[in-house]
């Protein structure tokens, strides 16, 4: 012991001491930063120490799973029921939402046409495989009120008419089809009238024809159609579609039009029908002028 | 023919019953994708009453064949029955060529399915469009009956194979007695 407390090795570790407690003192004086050695240190030793931290994280979190790997199961099985329920929740409140957007829609109808006696609002089943006209068929049929050469619509404006009712199915011709004519009158002139009618090709653009236009007619692109409401099959004013473009028919006697209807006839997926209007014809009068 | 045990009479019925049972289930499946959505679709149903035909015997084949036939007309909205008549004669006549004169080969069901779905399609073109006389009518022949039949060509691929597995698994082989099958060849 003697021996050591003499040697040089024991100066030297005392001198190490010295300068160490000198640092403190010194980084004691620094006011809370660190003292340009350690900062040097800290800066080398940083991505290092990251990677190892990241190792250590790893392993204490694998430790804490397999440790805790019951607990984190139950909460687990507890956060799944709680989304579960809260996705519930989300359904129920977009078909609640989707709900109040189509009575909304249909509210609109009877506030705009009070005269009216509609249905509840129809799903669209689908419709009719490979029909160019775009007949589709709904979810209500003869137990829901609805007759044959009913008007079917939405709050925008008039898709077609029924055409083959059972209990609780309807098939719906739409205005796109040649099989069907609607009597049509300008909303804003007012005079322009003609008959409305599909074609193989307007069908193809999801549009429809107006026909027995006068030669003379005022009417110009972006016009209103709307039922004209005198065949008793359809109510008055009624929207149908906006003229397209305009023309004349191959024989040149009368003018002729293309009308786009104010419905996305390919894409519906709700729709109404009108059972009672004012004006309109009775049963045995609509069978004998079915369109 | 070899007549048959109880034991084995019993695997027959039980048999036949589950192919019939399979047969009506891919033809619903078939109503219901004809039915789905907006875009064109192949007529199912024509490949799949072919298919049934040339396994089967004309009775059955027929019966199958009307059932498909009021599918289709349900699917593409026509007068309930029309496509039923068309496919009940089709399927009998089929199933009866390939009693008599046709091997069940996958190219002699190609053939007769086109055939067929040809025959429906131009049908379902005359009665339902060119016999009104619209203008451009044969548009509609361009556009939409070549198109189906095409798709209903496509299809005629793909369900062959499904029907081929169940008749394979499931329809009876044919024991014939040497006297038999002297006599027939």
């Amino acid at each position: 012991m003697r021996d050591f407390l003499k040697s040089t090795k024991f100066k030297v570790l005392l001198g190490l001491l010295a300068f160490l407690v000198g640092i403190m003192i010194y980084a004691v004086t620094k006011g809370g930063y660190a003292v340009s050695g350690a900062s040097v240190i800290n800066t080398l030793t940083k991505p290092f120490r990251a990677v190892s931290n990241g190792v250590g994280m790893k392993i204490e979190n694998t430790i804490d799973k397999i440790e805790h790997a019951e607990d984190y199961y139950e909460e687990n099985q507890r956060l799944k029921a709680q989304i579960g329920e809260l996705n519930k929740q989300l359904t129920d409140y977009e078909d609640l939402k989707e709900e109040v957007e189509e009575l909304r829609k249909f509210v609109v109808i009877k506030e705009e046409h009070p005269d009216l006696v509609i249905t509840k609002p129809a799903e669209v089943l689908g419709y009719v495989t490979n029909d160019p006209f775009k007949s589709f068929t709904i979810g209500l049929g003869s137990e829901d009120g609805i007759t044959p050469y009913s008007p079917v619509v939405t709050a925008e404006g008039l898709v077609g008419i029924t055409i083959d009712v059972s209990a609780h199915v309807t098939t719906v011709r739409t205005i796109l089809s040649p099989d069907l004519s609607v009597a049509a009158v300008c909303a804003a002139s007012g005079g322009d009238h003609g008959v409305i009618e599909g074609t193989v090709l307007t069908a193809a653009e999801n549009t429809t024809k107006l026909t027995h236009l006068s030669p003379d007619n005022e009417l110009k692109e972006g016009d209103l159609m709307i039922t004209a409401g005198n065949s008793g099959l359809f109510p008055k004013d009624y929207s149908i579609g906006t003229v397209k473009s305009l023309g004349f028919e191959s024989n040149g006697l009368s003018a002729c039009a293309v009308i786009e209807p104010c419905v996305d006839i390919s894409r519906l997926s709700s729709v109404t029908v009108i059972t009672d209007f004012t004006g309109k014809k009775e049963d045995s009068d609509a069978d004998q002028d079915a369109p | 023919m070899r007549i048959k045990t109880p034991r084995e009479k019993r695997i027959l019925y039980f048999k036949t019953t589950l192919r019939w049972i399979l047969y009506y289930l891919l033809i619903l499946l078939s109503f219901i994708i004809m039915t789905s959505g907006t875009w064109m679709k192949p007529i199912l149903l024509v490949p799949a009453a072919m298919c049934i035909a040339v396994s089967n015997g004309q009775l059955a084949s027929a019966f199958t064949g009307a059932f498909c036939g009021m599918l289709i007309d349900i699917a593409c909205g026509r007068l309930f029955g029309y496509n039923a008549v068309i496919l009940a004669f089709f399927c009998a006549l089929v199933s009866l060529m390939f009693e008599l004169y046709l091997r069940p080969r996958f190219f002699n069901y190609l053939w007769i399915t086109a055939a067929v779905a040809f025959a429906q399609c131009w049908l379902d073109y005359k009665f339902y469009y060119q016999i009104w006389d619209l203008a451009d009518i044969q548009v509609i022949f361009r556009t939409v009956t070549m198109k189906v039949w095409l798709y209903t060509m496509i299809s005629a691929f793909l369900i062959y194979p499904l029907y081929r597995l169940i008749d394979r698994l499931l329809l009876p082989k044919i024991h014939m007695t040497l006297e038999e099958a002297i006599r027939t060849n």
